[in-house]
């Protein structure tokens, strides 16, 4: 159906592709791997029409197809459902399909449309109210609205990039179905995704890129999700980092009966207590949307909390602000790391000094200290690896896992007393992912407290010396982590089971 | 003016790309330029000619050097405190209102302490201008922040009634007794800015503009204050959570822009006219907006562009004399080079992808 093939796309110096070739044929779901930066992004956005290539040819269906705009890969029967939706969140789901649908003539008949977005919900069981807005929408319908506006266009052929990072598992197991009723009507998906599990349990084939260049093409049938990994990072990417025992030291972090409203004014945390030690990692699974995010950002003073209250190392920090904590060597990973953890459109030295500039060393006297912010900018590309253009880059230009290494370093190069890490490797590749677990670990080996929040469970009880749960907005589980057992965390996570936590496991002292 | 224009400027100048923006000042400029003398070609008239004359009425003089620069004083103070604002993405357009309640109060001073010596009163005088000023944009700051009034639309509104108290002072307590027009007293001598040049008009609000603008640009680009209005303005999120309060930051840029504006209206008032006319201020405030954006948003880009416009109000007239094309020409060019200029920072440099 599709074949690219001798695809060259260079950024200035960067040669984001090389000579790539890419055969998707009818009826099959291809797996596009990569690290970040790998070029997965431009091939697509190549094959999109969003980005022209310097070189190479594609022929789609028979016929040669070079888009310049997404219009024209549109009409050809290619759809995108990107990783940030290309919806507006103030229209309903009938005006956002209808948004630039030739086919809907001059008149705009909202009614007819309905009807469509109805008849095509229910033959791919993709159904959503075409009369509900679109920002009112949990992630999982949006990403629906964004499919139904390819298929009914008429797409042959679609490519998701990264689409379960924000879904929960539910939703993640009905896209999947999905997917695969699509491809047996004898269409085609190019599937790009991190998640190795997912790759293997639903794709035919696998393609995977490094460094801009094709490394591997190879039926998913017989292959391990160390083979892949291996394929993506060239090297062998050992299971768990490095977690060794250690002795938990005295009270860092006390939350007592927290509760929170999101924006909404919903409650999505009600009554939470626990604490966390010295040298100790508490990590939170739960699945998406059960309060994780809320507890995060009351702790990180974000958003004050409705009730409750939050001490660190004894001190009352409830009502205190952003500055107070960071005094108190609070230190944040927030979940969204694009738009709250760093200004895009600032450089990779002032992105290293953001929560900082009024602190020496970056202050000196009433000024900024711009000799200091780029010696300690460099030093900190240099400890965590951070590839950059420069100082002075803007960091939207830096790849998803570069960016999140920029918040690493700034937020444990503060040598804190308190890690809050909000999903830390979502959406990173698994060397990105491992790196960030073992700075993290090192950081906790050093003696910090660490509260580290992640839907993914393998990574909790890589790194957890204890594992709560969240279910609700409640704790329903907390356990040591040799007591971690995975049926019972489903078990948690799901709903199905609430331990009422002891004040044991609760405040992490072991008898 | 919409937070769209704004988004492309400030997405425009990521970082500090002064050159690329100078390079893009000039061609909105030359552009103007070229735009505006096919008006004048289409009345009749020549227009290197009318050019020729604009600039000898500028530039040709020491005398005529003397007033662009004075013209210039007010646009500089206001601009950069716009540029301050816009930076922080925060819609002031208040500026004329600021301008006229810092003419009033410069006034009210030295009515109030004729008696007092000539520096002093100067000082007062000024600080007076910069205070009601920034009480003015403070209170604007007071309204969007307590009730939640969107900037652009308190700002806009507190213009109007700026400039009527400004008026409604001049009908009453402060207005000439027997004057055909609303206006005061004609200041004591020792409530007027010095000269620089003797002999010419030149006073020495310039040298107070240009060190406001070299202040500006030092806190803009140095200092943490500085540093959090790019942040706020680059990010809500980001900067709540890099720590930085926005209502502070909010009103205290607000504070900066109206003090600077105030100021911009005591020194047009006691360097200028020395007395307070009704409708001073009209005009100013929207010219500052334009010099923000066409100096970057910049404060060091506001000194050539704030310059420009100061040349270009000072040869109006003369153009007008000799060659007959009317002097709101210059508007036009003036309207012009924003339009070009806001259009080419808008043409994306090419984005680097992944």
């Amino acid at each position: 159906m599709l074949r690219m093939e001798g695809i060259d796309k260079s950024y200035g110096a960067v040669r984001a592709n090389r000579a790539i070739d890419l055969r998707v044929e009818a009826g099959r779901i291809v797996g596009l791997l990569g690290e970040n930066g790998s070029g997965k992004t431009t091939l697509m956005n190549v094959l999109f029409g969003m980005v022209r290539a310097d070189a190479g040819r594609i022929t789609f269906r028979g016929r040669p197809l070079h888009p310049t705009s997404p219009r024209e890969a549109i009409a050809a029967g290619i759809g995108m459902i990107h990783q940030h939706f290309m919806l507006v969140p103030a229209m309903s789901v009938t005006e956002n399909v209808m948004l630039g649908w030739k086919e809907v003539g001059v008149w705009l008949r909202p009614g007819i449309v309905a009807e469509q977005i109805r008849a095509a919900g229910r033959a791919w069981g993709l159904e959503v109210d075409p009369d509900a807005v679109v920002g009112d929408l949990p992630l999982g319908r949006q990403q629906r609205v964004e499919i139904l506006k390819a298929v009914l266009r008429g797409a042959e052929l679609l490519i998701l990039d990264e689409p379960t990072s924000n879904l929960s598992p539910p939703e993640v197991a009905a896209l999947l179905d999905f997917l695969r009723r699509f491809r047996d009507e004898g269409r085609a998906v190019v599937f790009i995704s991190h998640k190795l599990g997912e790759v293997l349990d639903l794709c035919d084939e696998v393609v995977v890129l490094r460094d801009g260049e094709t490394v591997g093409a190879r039926p998913v049938a017989g292959a391990s999700r160390a083979d892949l990994a291996h394929l993506m990072v060239g090297r062998d990417v050992g299971a768990s980092a490095a977690w060794a025992p250690r002795a938990a030291g005295a009270e860092v972090l006390l939350v007592a009966d927290l509760h929170g409203r999101d924006a909404a004014g919903v409650e999505r945390l009600r009554g939470v207590s626990f604490s966390v030690r010295e040298g100790e990692i508490l990590a939170i699974a739960g699945v998406d949307g059960n309060g994780q995010a809320e507890l995060v950002e009351a702790l990180g003073g974000l958003v004050p909390p409705s009730a409750g209250r939050i001490h660190v190392d004894g001190a009352d920090l409830t009502t205190e602000g952003i500055g107070a904590r960071l005094s108190a060597g609070v230190a944040h990973v927030p979940a969204d790391r694009a738009s709250t953890g760093l200004v895009g459109e600032m450089t990779l030295a002032e992105n290293l000094a953001l929560r900082d500039v009024g602190r020496p060393p970056f202050r000196r006297g009433p000024w900024l200290d711009a000799a200091a912010t780029r010696a300690v900018a460099r030093e900190r590309m240099g400890r965590f690896g951070i590839l950059a253009a420069g100082l002075d880059a803007p960091a939207r230009t830096l790849s998803g896992g570069n960016q999140q290494k920029v918040i690493l370093a700034r937020e444990i190069g503060r040598r804190p007393r308190l890690l809050l890490a909000a999903q830390p490797t979502r959406g990173l590749d698994p060397g990105a992912t491992r790196f960030v677990i073992e700075q993290v670990l090192a950081l906790r080996d050093a003696g910090a407290a660490v509260l580290y929040v992640s839907t993914e469970l393998e990574e909790v009880l890589a790194v957890a010396d204890r594992i709560g749960v969240m279910c609700g907005g409640r704790l329903v589980g907390m356990m040591w982590r040799d007591e971690a057992d995975l049926g019972r965390i489903g078990l948690m996570m799901a709903g199905a089971l609430d331990e009422t936590p002891d004040a044991e496991r609760l405040y992490g002292v072991r008898g | 003016m919409t937070a769209g224009v704004l988004d492309a400027v400030l997405g425009g100048l990521a970082g500090q790309r002064a050159l690329r923006h100078l390079g893009l000042a000039l061609l909105g400029i030359a552009l103007a330029l070229a735009a505006a003398a096919l008006l004048v070609l289409s009345s009749g008239r020549n227009p290197l000619v009318a050019y020729a004359s604009l600039a000898a009425g500028a530039l040709g003089s020491w005398d005529r050097i003397a007033v662009a620069l004075n013209k210039a004083t007010p646009y500089l103070l206001t601009g950069a405190g716009v540029a301050l604002c816009f930076r922080a993405r925060v819609m002031n357009i208040g500026g004329e209102g600021q301008i006229a309640l810092g003419g009033l109060g410069a006034t009210a001073v030295a009515m109030m302490l004729p008696e007092t010596a000539a520096p002093l009163l100067v000082a007062l005088a000024l600080a007076a201008g910069a205070a009601a000023g920034a009480a003015w944009a403070g209170l604007a700051a007071v309204i969007r922040l307590g009730r939640g009034v969107h900037e652009v639309l308190v700002t806009l509104l507190l213009n109007f009634v700026g400039v009527l108290v400004v008026s409604e002072a001049l009908h009453g307590d402060l207005g000439e007794p027997g004057a055909g027009f609303p206006q005061s007293p004609m200041l004591v001598r020792a409530a007027w800015l010095p000269k620089l040049v003797p002999g010419t008009d030149l006073h020495v609000g310039i040298l107070i503009a240009v060190a406001a603008v070299a202040v500006c640009h030092a806190v803009l680009w140095r200092t943490p204050f500085g540093f959090r209005l790019r942040v706020l303005g680059a990010s809500e999120t980001a900067a709540a959570y890099a720590g930085v309060s926005k209502a502070r930051t909010f009103f205290a840029v607000m504070a900066v822009a109206g003090g600077l504006a105030g100021v911009a209206g005591a020194i047009d008032v006691l360097g200028v006219h020395y007395r307070l006319i009704d409708g001073f201020s009209h005009g100013f405030g929207f010219a500052a907006l334009s010099i923000a954006l066409i100096g970057g948003l910049n404060p060091i880009g506001v000194l050539p562009a704030g310059l420009f416009f100061g040349f270009l109000e000072a040869g109006a007239l003369a153009m007008q004399r000799a060659v007959g094309v009317p002097s709101p020409l210059v508007a036009v060019i003036q309207g012009l080079t924003m339009v070009f200029i806001l259009a080419a920072m808008a043409l994306p440099g090419r984005r680097g992808a992944q």
